[in-house]
This record gives structure tokens, C-alpha cells and sequence, in this order.
């Protein structure tokens, strides 16, 4: 029992759309009745407030970033990751320690200081790198929000005065890191462009080629109608329309 | 690294001298034309407000995500205070630096090898000095203090449940936070300043203590 649950990671870059990809691997697994947990990058509740103000006022430094987005994640690993692989569930992280590596070794804080941070974070059992050239997430992430963040957009690096080349910079080294962490096989790169179905379709053989779900106990399926109502909690593989 | 200024590190539990001894170093520098400045835990622009005002959350937390947040609030004055002023002559006097945030955590069962990785790269201090006295003689101040203070949960280490009695439980936790104060504080060759005596008397052996680092900068008062 030192390896129970599976822990799925989805990385890539703002724009790559693993995000969409992610929900809706969570909903199919749910709507199959496999327990599932969904959890997001800087999502804990109470180290947001103070991310939430150096970012604000541009107060974080490289190494303060670093240190509150793992603050935000060891919270969450304990609160949300844990307790559920502990009890043989799947957890979805919506970004992992992957995207420190890659945001803050950009700014450069050593990789090996990074990885000795987030050393209680096991490997998944998959992580998905939802791979678009920069190009198209550019593209995807300028069309769609005119007003890049300060953060968002490595501002704080002084690479660039210009916005948008600052982004652009700044994703091309996230990029890089990326393709190492590929080429060391902890990420499996996926090839992220084309529409929300077609990359479904390829994440779905990717999950089908790498998870053996055979150990996971599936919820009863009156226990997921107890549940509060959501899209998933209906079972609709055994649906059957007009049946009382 | 070695800047014009000086780091000292003033560590100990809470409401054994720490923050008057550092108050009263301070004030003895500025009158020798040294240029202070006073830090301490809990005190950045960026983590001070959260970490004071939701205490109880923080304290129910679990250790490694309160090792981050002080190690963030930590870095956050070592960016904007500590560095600038180190490399302007500055003395920085830490009313508690990384000890306190490392083996209050190392009781609680967290890896203090990770915790100390967290704090790798901060300025090493020129002098640390914990001050300490037995935990009778802390509970003794705790209770006929000025501020009338009750016994706090945290600082008593209720959470260790070492006893159902806050009182035992206090004694017990100070006892292994002395002796974890002095394991660290020996690595990293710290001086342990005992405080039984009066309060000018642990304040002389202080500003003796550190002669060796402010001497050349003191300049005379007369």
C-alpha cells in the first residue's frame, strides 16, 4: 500500500487548453461512477489572500512566488490529494509541480531547489503535456484577454517593456522546460492542437494507454444519486428515458 | 556573502525577553550611532496580516504549508529590509529568524531537513543568540506578566496532546522546545544566553556577546 489511488496531472501552457481537457476527463470518469477529486492550482482558500496582494502590488519576488504557490499546493496536497489517493481515488490536478519547475525556473530559481520544495509530491501515475507552439497559445491567450497580468506576463522579470514580447519570453522559456521534463520522461507530450473533441479524443487513448482503472472501486450508483445533483451524478450510460 | 551591515538573530520561546532584549539592543546601538533596523516573524508587507490575524487557521494548518508561509513572509523582508539594509551598513536586529519557524515544526513531526532547505539561501547571521529559562520560570512570567496573558493553545502544544492539562502540556512542550533550541542553536553555533538573571544583567551579557561583531561600528557617546 505505498503507491495507492492514481494521481493524474495536466500541464501546458496558458492558452493550451488543459484546463477544458481536464474538466471533461474528470466528468467522464464521474459519469462512469469512478470516484474522482478535481483540484486546481492556487485554489487554497487561505494562502490566496496574501498571493492575491503581492500580485497586486507587484511585491512578489521569484522566490516569494515560489514559496507561496508551494504554500498553496502542500495545503491543498494535504487537504484535498492526499486523503483521496489514500482512499484509492483519482485525483485530477489542474497544473502540478511541474508548472513551479517551469514558471519559477524561468525566473530562475534553480531547478534542484525547486524539486527539494515539492519533494513530497510523488510522481503521477500520468502527466498529460498538453502541447501547443507558443505560437497558438499566444494567439488563443491574446485574442481572449486583451489585458495580460503583470505575473502572467513575467513582467516582473524586466525582460521586455512591452507586454505582450515580455509574455512571449516568458512562454518560450516555460516551453523550454517543458521539453526537458519530455525528454526526461515525466511528462507525456500530447499534441494539443485542433478542436475541444479531437484533443479529448487523443487524451482519452493517451489515459486509456497508461491507467489501469480495474483496481478502482466504482460508487454505487445509488450512492451518486444521494449526492448533491450536478451534470455527472446522473448515470447516463444506464439511463433510460421515461423510466421511473 | 559579506555585506557592510550586521545580522543579528535574537531566538528563544515567546515571553522569555526576546522582543524587550532586541528593543533594548536597538536602543543601545542608535545611542552608539548605529544605524537599526528590527525584524521579526509575522512582520512582512506581504504575509504579516495574514499570518496575525488568522492565527487559529494557521495553526490548524498542516506544519508543511505553515513552514511555507513563514518561509515566504520571511523572504518577503529579506527582498524589501534585509538585504537593502545590510548592503547600506544597517544592523538588522531578528526578533526570531528561521529557529523558531524550523523546531516548532521538527516537535509537530514535520522534516526539519526540508524546512531547513526552505531558508538555504537567506543572509547567514553574524550572531545568534537564544535566550532561554527553564519552562517553570516561562510559565511563571506568562502568568504574572503585565499582560496578564492566559496560556495560548498553540505555544502550549495542546495539539501534541502530550496532556489534557493546557498547564502540563505547556511545561512538557517548552521542555522539548528547549532542548530542540539547543540542538539547532549548537549547528549553527549559537550563544545561549540564560535569563534568570535581571533584565540588565542578560542585557550586558547581550552587548557583550556581540562585541565582537558592533565594536568597530559603535562610536562613543560621549
Amino acid at each position: 500500500m505505498s503507491k495507492s489511488g492514481i494521481l493524474i496531472a495536466v500541464e501546458g501552457m496558458d492558452g493550451s487548453g488543459k484546463s477544458t481537457q481536464a474538466k471533461l476527463l474528470y466528468h467522464w470518469l464521474r459519469a462512469k461512477g469512478l470516484p474522482v477529486y478535481h483540484t486546481e492550482w492556487n485554489s487554497s482558500k487561505i494562502v490566496k489572500q496574501a498571493t492575491k496582494l503581492g500580485k497586486n502590488e507587484q511585491r512578489l519576488s521569484p522566490i516569494t512566488f515560489h514559496l507561496i504557490h508551494a504554500a498553496d499546493f502542500a495545503d491543498r496536497w494535504a487537504k484535498q490529494i492526499e486523503p483521496v489517493l489514500k482512499i484509492g481515488g483519482i485525483v485530477i490536478c489542474d497544473r502540478y509541480k511541474y508548472t513551479a519547475m517551469a514558471r519559477d525556473g524561468s525566473r530562475g530559481v534553480p531547478l534542484d531547489k525547486i524539486e527539494k520544495t515539492y519533494s513530497f509530491a510523488r510522481e503521477p501515475d500520468l502527466t498529460i503535456y498538453f502541447d501547443v507552439p507558443v505560437d497558438v497559445s499566444y494567439e488563443r491567450i491574446a485574442k481572449g484577454r486583451p489585458n495580460l497580468k503583470f505575473y502572467e506576463a513575467g513582467m516582473d522579470m524586466n525582460w521586455s517593456q512591452d507586454i505582450f514580447e515580455s509574455y512571449r519570453i516568458f512562454q518560450s522559456k516555460v516551453s523550454e522546460i517543458y521539453n526537458l521534463l519530455v525528454r526526461e520522461q515525466r511528462i507525456e507530450r500530447l499534441d494539443a492542437t485542433g478542436t475541444v473533441p479531437e484533443v479529448q479524443k487523443r487524451t482519452r487513448v493517451l489515459f486509456e494507454n497508461k491507467i489501469d482503472l480495474s483496481e478502482i472501486f466504482v460508487i454505487d450508483h445509488a450512492d451518486r444519486l444521494a449526492e448533491n445533483l450536478s451534470k455527472s451524478d446522473i448515470d447516463w450510460l444506464s439511463y433510460r428515458q421515461g423510466v421511473e | 556573502m559579506k555585506y557592510p551591515g550586521k545580522l543579528i538573530v535574537i531566538e528563544g520561546p515567546d515571553q522569555v525577553g526576546r522582543s524587550l532584549h532586541a528593543r533594548l539592543l536597538s536602543a543601545r546601538l542608535e545611542a552608539h550611532g548605529v544605524a537599526t533596523h528590527n525584524i521579526g516573524l509575522a512582520r512582512s508587507k506581504l504575509m504579516g496580516e495574514l499570518l496575525k490575524s488568522h492565527t487559529s487557521d494557521i495553526h490548524q494548518l498542516n506544519w508543511r504549508t505553515r513552514a511555507l508561509l513563514y518561509a515566504t513572509d520571511l523572504h518577503d523582508q529579506i527582498n524589501n529590509d534585509i538585504q537593502p539594509l545590510l548592503n547600506a551598513g544597517f544592523v538588522i536586529i531578528a526578533d526570531r529568524y528561521d529557529i523558531t519557524p524550523t523546531i516548532r515544526e521538527k516537535v509537530r513531526g514535520g522534516d526539519s531537513k526540508w524546512i531547513r532547505e526552505l531558508y538555504s539561501d537567506v543572509p547567514v547571521p553574524d550572531s545568534v543568540l537564544i535566550l532561554h529559562c527553564g519552562p517553570r520560570r516561562l510559565l511563571n512570567r506568562i502568568m504574572f506578566g503585565e499582560k496578564l496573558e492566559t496560556l495560548n493553545h498553540f505555544e502550549s502544544g495542546m495539539d501534541l496532546a502530550l496532556s489534557t492539562s493546557i498547564t502540563s502540556s505547556f511545561l512538557s512542550y517548552q521542555k522539548l522546545m528547549r532542548n530542540e533550541f539547543e540542538i539547532m542553536g549548537s549547528e549553527l553555533g549559537a550563544i545561549m544566553i540564560p535569563t534568570r538573571g535581571t533584565v540588565e544583567t542578560v542585557h550586558d551579557d547581550i552587548w557583550n556577546q556581540i562585541q565582537p561583531i558592533i565594536g568597530d561600528l559603535c562610536q562613543p557617546i560621549n
